[in-house]
């Protein structure tokens, strides 16, 4: 269901109408159970990022970073409170129309690339394509690994490739399919600091040229500065946004 | 995706293909076996060239398992009914010292009368009563030659005259030598009744009907196309409980290969889930893997099958192994459903995986 930034915060509104934000929450809450203890991750996150917006998200391990970028990438649902990504109210979307939506809207980038081993490069960025059911686009393919640099690597297996190149890959495999909204979770996690600033450097011109909208979650002060916004969480909380 | 699956994980398929193959292999030679021995049986009582037989009472189809044997004077009065050229005796005996051999016990003057005689490879008639014709694919499956001693029911029997095959049986002694080791005078377990032209068959049933009430008749044609293993209840059970057996393990292995699989490539299914991917594709992937390595194994199956009627009639002359398109097709049929069956609960699963736990497996 698409949903206006009008109808979740009427007194916002205005200022809205020109260009809609891209994410939207409103107290979100999520609570995971580990046996009987109830465990919260999310303690009432509200937060607004515009399209074409690149924005870090930082704290220590385990204040909710990850399970926001989850929330926000479809992968689970929040136990309370509303989320609007690209004008989709999550609350209202059934398990099949969440997956579609991921297909169509969202591209994920992992701290450990997360691509399938016994596919070369080509074969990553490729799937992302069949899956989405568009077909093989060779000008969108040639111009993200022309961006990405990784032309001369696509018939190489993830274990024939640097950890940068595979991150550079799995950047690819999230753009190639031109999604609303690009997830990172901790995408220099696993380089070291030539090869982050490589990723980070491509991510922000993704950003730039694509007009790519990111949300990145670091622990990396330096990599956040390359973000146009930081937002930082403490237990489950935005304690600066 | 699938293809670099199969191809990357070596070993799994080819244990994969190699189960498969065996359960469509089992199932080809077994029906292949149990048809071309029946077959095979019937063509050789074709062979005789009579046009009816003669049994006693509640008779067997199987020639070796009649009931109490009847006077071989019977003979004599069907040879008296109109429309009867010839009619030959055969006491039937088992042989079990060697393999399970059916003996047939014949009366050679009226033998010749009804079948034409043999055609000798080697050798000729029975020269004493412990001579024995034996025909050249059981010769050759014993190595058998003219003169050499054949111990057959207890006694020595010397083989005088190695035969050409499809005439009856595979082994002849003379009656009354079948008779004597039967401790019996005179008897015999059918008879072959040649008519003077194969139109009359059915007049020649009718009267011999009627002058041997109760006796079972049929003509050879009948006898022939009751010798499938569809018309044999025990056989066509036999036959179905090891192509269940071989299809449950076909199915074991693809079920036990895939569910080993989607648990191993737990990572892979968050990732393509994080891409986008619906159930039903994730399904399809586990599916069409499983489908791919069964039709493999389908195709080995049939190569298994065709080495191994070769394998099996050159080591074993005296065996018939009818291969068809037809149980080639149910064999690849039921392996391929029994796959997919098999593959159905890890493709579930898979599908059903949450994609934040399959991410993080380990």
């Amino acid at each position: 269901m698409r949903i206006t930034a009008l109808q979740i915060a009427p007194t916002e509104a205005a200022s809205e109408l020109a260009m809609e934000p891209i994410i939207l929450t409103d107290s979100l809450e999520k609570v995971y159970r580990v046996g009987k203890v109830k465990v919260p991750a999310l303690r009432g996150v509200t937060l607004t990022i515009d399209q074409g917006e690149f924005v870090a998200v930082v704290g220590p391990s385990g204040c909710g970073k990850s399970t926001l970028l989850h929330i926000l990438g479809g992968l689970t649902r929040p136990t309370a409170g509303r989320v609007l990504v690209d004008g989709n109210d999550f609350c209202c979307m059934k398990d099949a129309e969440m997956t579609r939506f991921r297909r169509d809207k969202i591209g994920f980038v992992f701290q450990r690339y997360n691509l399938l081993p016994t596919l070369s490069a080509r074969q990553n960025i490729a799937l992302a394509q069949e899956i989405a059911g568009n077909g093989f686009n060779p000008h969108r393919f040639e111009r993200v690994t022309k961006l990405l640099g990784i032309e001369g690597k696509l018939n190489s297996r993830p274990f024939a490739l640097s950890g940068g190149e595979q991150q550079r890959v799995a950047i690819a495999r999230a753009v190639i399919c031109e999604p609303k909204l690009l997830l990172a979770d901790e995408p220099t996690g696993n380089l070291d600091s030539e090869n982050s600033q490589v990723v980070l450097s491509m991510l922000r011109q993704l950003n730039e040229e694509l007009r790519q909208s990111v949300v990145m979650i670091t622990h990396n002060p330096e990599a956040a500065a390359f973000a146009d916004r930081i937002v930082r969480m403490r237990d489950g909380r935005i304690v600066s946004n | 995706m699938i293809l670099q699956n199969i191809w990357h994980r070596p070993i799994r398929t080819v244990v994969c293909v190699l189960a498969v193959g065996i359960e469509v292999g089992m199932v080809m030679l077994v029906v292949g076996l149990t048809h071309g021995m029946l077959h095979d049986s019937a063509t050789r009582v074709e062979g005789v060239g009579a046009d009816i037989m003669v049994q006693p009472p509640n008779s067997s189809y199987f020639l070796g398992l009649t009931s109490a044997p009847m006077p071989v004077a019977i003979a004599n009065r069907l040879q008296q009914l109109p429309h009867v050229r010839a009619v030959t005796p055969v006491l039937f005996q088992f042989e079990s010292a060697h393999g399970l051999s059916l003996i047939w016990g014949i009366d050679m003057k009226t033998w010749n009368q009804v079948t034409g005689g043999f055609v000798y490879r080697e050798g000729g008639p029975f020269q004493g009563p412990y001579d024995v014709l034996v025909d050249d694919w059981y010769a050759r499956a014993e190595k058998i030659k003219v003169g050499d001693p054949v111990n057959l029911l207890n006694h020595v029997f010397k083989v005088s005259g190695i035969v050409m095959h499809g005439k009856g049986g595979r082994l002849f002694i003379p009656l009354t030598t079948a008779d004597n080791l039967a401790e019996q005078e005179d008897r015999a377990s059918a008879f072959f009744i040649k008519c003077t032209d194969p139109g009359y068959t059915q007049a020649v049933i009718q009267s011999a009907e009627t002058l041997l009430p109760k006796y079972t008749v049929r003509s050879v044609q009948e006898y022939m196309s009751m010798m499938t293993s569809n018309d044999i209840p025990a056989m066509t059970d036999f036959n179905a409980v090891l192509i269940a057996v071989a299809v449950i393990i076909g199915f074991l292995i693809i079920f036990l290969s895939m569910y080993t699989t989607v648990t191993e490539r737990t990572r892979e299914v968050g990732i393509l889930k994080s891409l986008g991917a619906s159930k039903g594709y994730i399904m399809e992937v586990v599916l069409k893997e499983a489908w791919l390595l069964s039709a493999l194994g389908v195709v080995t199956g049939y190569l298994i099958a065709w080495l191994g009627r070769k394998v099996m009639v050159t080591v074993f002359p005296t065996l018939t192994v009818e291969l068809t398109v037809q149980w080639a097709l149910i064999a690849g049929v039921l392996a391929l459903a029994g796959a997919l069956l098999g593959a159905l609960y890890p493709a579930l699963r898979a599908a059903r995986l949450d994609p934040i736990e399959a991410l993080a497996y380990e």
